[in-house]
């Protein structure tokens, strides 16, 4: 994939892109999450809220840097 | 945590450890709390300057802003933060746009852009208000450093906000991950021992063993938690997902609150009267039914509620209010055979039609509350939200006395081309916006020029004395951090949070190195010498134009307490319960803030706003019972009684806009009138305070009337003088 994205003839590194489209799924994830009451299982629902959102930026990112 | 909390228990064991316990209570968490700043700060810091970013101060200030003790608070202010940066951003890039040739009128344009947002922000309760202050600030921010260069400005605004943006994610970051401390635990445990203090409150009352001012402060309490619970309902449904699934039954758990705090009040008043009154054989008759609710309710009584105490407590109304009924009739034939007269008999139904409407409140409280062990409850639909009420007067004088200064500063600045009155007109505009939303804007801007000269102080020293000698980004950290803590710790003390705020935000802003670091001595002490200067204008025009604290402006929120009562009679039904409890308790809330060391006028706001609430609410229930009233000739709304109440809601609204002898003579007949009506219509019904409309409403109109002879009313002036042509 590419690096940079033309966007409206500004050049828009793609990890930024992808940091708010991480950001819209963790928190769809996040809202799934509790609507089935699931962070009742869970010590620190924060902590997991951040390392959740962490791994699906991450996939998404090695799909470009790698 | 856990093992904290473990730690803390085996000392509690012991017992010369008790202090050690309430140290790590108090002390402890501010200390985590200072700990969480620091780390904080310095992840901003150093990833400001990796990045490149231009000012790392900004980014750094940011931090220091908006890190608070609990992390829905800092989730709140930093989402607001977010808002109000970029508006303010923008709509400093437009101004520029226009008036970049033209300095007075940029100024001009500037000051009233201030003045709105400082409107905004003293309108606005809690983060909001915040959000409306750096609207207002960081458009002075963006711009006045740039005023002569205006091509700079869209990268200065790109800049800041992007420092900003950067603040704030590391500020969130580390207050929701490390150590968090919710504020939704504390909110589950202002709410949970709210009710235990109030059923004290209940117990005593009832047993009179409660005297007028331990009632008066009782109430004033009830009234600032339900403001606070608000506030803080609004801020942990951000923070808390878990919250958020009971965010429509807190709302209903606190309005339900009010409801039965007044309904408690009008009670309390009824029997005290009784009891003052010698209405012994009333008294007696109604006696036994309260001492059964306070031997129910004083298990509750100074211990918090839990979900499942709630169920417990749901249950005993539940059995109380199905006694009721057959209590009443029994008390009343035992009543009847002493043969009491009309009012007397009347008393008796008020009293226990009050009891009943409390203990069938109470039990709806208690299911509300026990709802909220579940994820999800069929409870959770409400729509009668907290109506906030402020004055516009109050909210428009903190917008012209910001505007103001501005004004006053930058013509300053302008006739004398001061070199650092860019620094000045800045500063002088971020103090009055922080200052536009406490109770005391003098104290608060001569409390933040104090910080600030402390931090000129300091500030200096570090950056011509240390700075040269230290190297690299952890001696730079083991430099600050003694600044921060002690800003810090300042910050989180109510009475020292001018001083912490003054000390953190000015040297943030001056002190803390940029990426391209400049030695200028004198360029820096000129700019703090101009902050102090300009915020010690702040703290004068907060002292002179229009403060919040003067007397005409007490005046004007007494009288919005009254015109409540107008807003009882005349707004639409739906949703007006609350909205009107609501209302009327934040306006207490704001009045009584602002009467503070006044105590007498305190006093009197307290009791307009008792008197207003009862009146009030026994209104909304005339208007409801009216509203369904079954089809029947004598429930016609050309009936003398229908039309005696809407004569009496006119002549009720005439005495609250205007207390005066006719206005109260007139007021009082009113309600005479209307009762005598509802007495002497026929009714289909058979009249048992249960199936009997008539006897309700007759109920509600003699409570009107003893609140207006009450004693301890506003209006007793009035009643004495009735009573005594008697």
């Amino acid at each position: 994939m590419y690096r940079e994205i033309a966007f409206h003839g500004v050049y828009v590194p793609t990890m930024t892109l992808i940091f708010f489209v991480a950001a819209v799924l963790a928190w769809a994830l996040g809202a799934l999450f509790n609507g089935v009451d699931l962070y009742r299982f869970f010590w620190h629902p924060a902590l997991l809220r951040l390392s959740v959102f962490t791994c699906i930026f991450g996939a998404l990112a090695l799909t470009v840097y790698r | 945590m856990m093992a904290l909390l473990q730690l803390k228990r085996r000392l509690a064991s012991l017992e010369p450890r008790r202090n050690l316990v309430e140290w790590i209570n108090n002390e402890g968490f501010t200390a985590i709390y200072l700990f969480k700043v620091l780390v904080a700060s310095f992840l901003t810091l150093w990833l400001a300057m990796r990045l490149e970013l231009p000012q790392p101060s900004t980014a750094i200030t940011t931090v220091f802003i908006v890190m608070q003790p609990q992390s829905g608070h800092v989730l709140a202010k930093s989402i607001y933060r977010f808002i109000g940066t970029l508006v303010g951003s923008a709509f400093m890039v437009f101004l520029m746009a226009m008036f970049a040739q033209q300095t007075d009128l940029f100024l001009a344009g500037l000051a009233i852009w201030v003045c709105i947002c400082s409107t905004g922000a003293a309108r606005n309760r809690n983060f909001r208000a915040y959000g409306f202050v750096l609207a207002g600030y960081t458009a002075v921010m963006v711009g006045l450093p740039v005023v002569s260069h205006p091509d700079k400005v869209f990268m200065a605004a790109a800049w800041r906000v992007l420092e900003i943006t950067l603040g704030i994610i590391c500020a969130t970051l580390v207050s929701a991950t490390l150590l968090p401390r919710t504020a939704s635990a504390s909110m589950r445990n202002t709410l949970y021992q709210r009710f235990g203090n109030f059923a004290e409150f209940v117990v005593a009352g009832i047993r009179s063993t409660i005297d007028q001012k331990a009632f008066e402060s009782g109430n004033v309490r009830f009234i600032a938690e339900a403001v606070n619970l608000e506030v803080l309902r609004s801020i942990t449904i951000f923070e808390d997902p878990h919250m958020r699934r009971r965010n429509g039954r807190l709302n209903r758990l606190n309005s339900e609150f009010m409801a039965i705090t007044t309904r408690f009040n009008a009670l309390h008043q009824l029997i005290e009267r009784l009891r003052h009154r010698g209405g012994e054989s009333v008294a007696l008759a109604i006696d036994p039914g309260l001492r059964e609710l306070a031997d129910a309710l004083e298990q509750f009584a100074g211990h918090s509620l839990t979900p499942a105490d709630a169920e417990l407590l749901a249950l005993r109304t539940q059995t109380y209010k199905a006694g009721l009924p057959e209590h009443v009739r029994h008390q009343r034939s035992a009543l009847m055979q002493i043969n009491p007269g009309a009012n007397d008999l009347l008393d008796f139904h008020t009293a226990y039609e009050l009891l009943y409407r409390f203990v069938d409140e109470l039990h709806s409280y208690a299911l509300t509350h026990s709802s909220l062990a579940d994820h999800s409850h069929a409870r959770e639909k409400w729509d009668e939200p907290f109506m906030p009420q402020t004055n516009w007067m109050a909210a428009i004088a903190a917008g012209l006395r910001s505007a103001f200064v501005l004004l006053f500063l930058s013509t300053f600045w302008i006739l004398t081309t001061w070199p650092s009155g860019a620094a000045m007109t800045l500063v002088s505009a971020l103090t009055v916006g922080l200052s536009a939303f406490s109770t005391n804007p003098k104290r608060m801007s001569f409390q933040i020029a104090c910080g600030t000269l402390l931090a000129a102080a300091i500030g200096v020293f570090l950056v011509f004395f240390v700075y040269p000698l230290i190297d690299g980004f952890p001696l730079l950290c083991l430099v600050i951090s003694p600044v921060i803590v002690l800003g810090s710790y300042w910050l989180v003390r109510p009475q020292w949070t001018g001083y912490g705020l003054g000390m953190l935000v000015f040297f943030g802003t001056s002190s803390i190195p940029d990426n391209m670091t400049l030695y200028n001595p004198y360029g820096l002490i000129n700019d703090y010498i101009a902050m102090v200067f300009g915020m010690l204008v702040c703290a004068a025009a907060g002292a002179i134009i229009l403060p919040p604290n003067s007397p005409w402006l007490l005046h004007r929120l007494e009288h919005d307490l009254r015109r409540r009562i107008t807003f009882a009679i005349n707004a639409p039904l739906k949703a007006l319960g609350s909205s009107f409890e609501s209302g009327s308790r934040d306006l207490l809330n704001q009045a009584y803030g602002l009467a503070a060391g006044k105590p007498m006028v305190q006093r009197k706001l307290l009791r307009w706003m008792l008197l207003v609430q009862e009146i009030g609410h026994a209104i909304i229930e005339l208007r409801r019972e009216q509203a369904v009233l079954p089809i029947h000739p004598s429930y016609a709304e050309s009936q003398p009684w229908r039309q005696a109440i809407r004569a009496m809601g006119r002549a009720l609204t005439r005495l609250f806009l205007k207390p005066t002898q006719g206005h109260f003579n007139r007021g009082l007949a009113a309600v005479e009138h209307a009762i005598d009506c509802a007495q002497r219509t026929e009714e289909p019904f058979a009249s048992h305070f249960d199936t009997s409309v008539l006897r309700r409403i007759g109920s509600y109109l003699h409570f009107i009337r003893t609140s207006l002879l009450d004693p301890q009313s506003p209006l007793s002036e009035y009643a004495s003088l009735v009573e005594s042509k008697e």
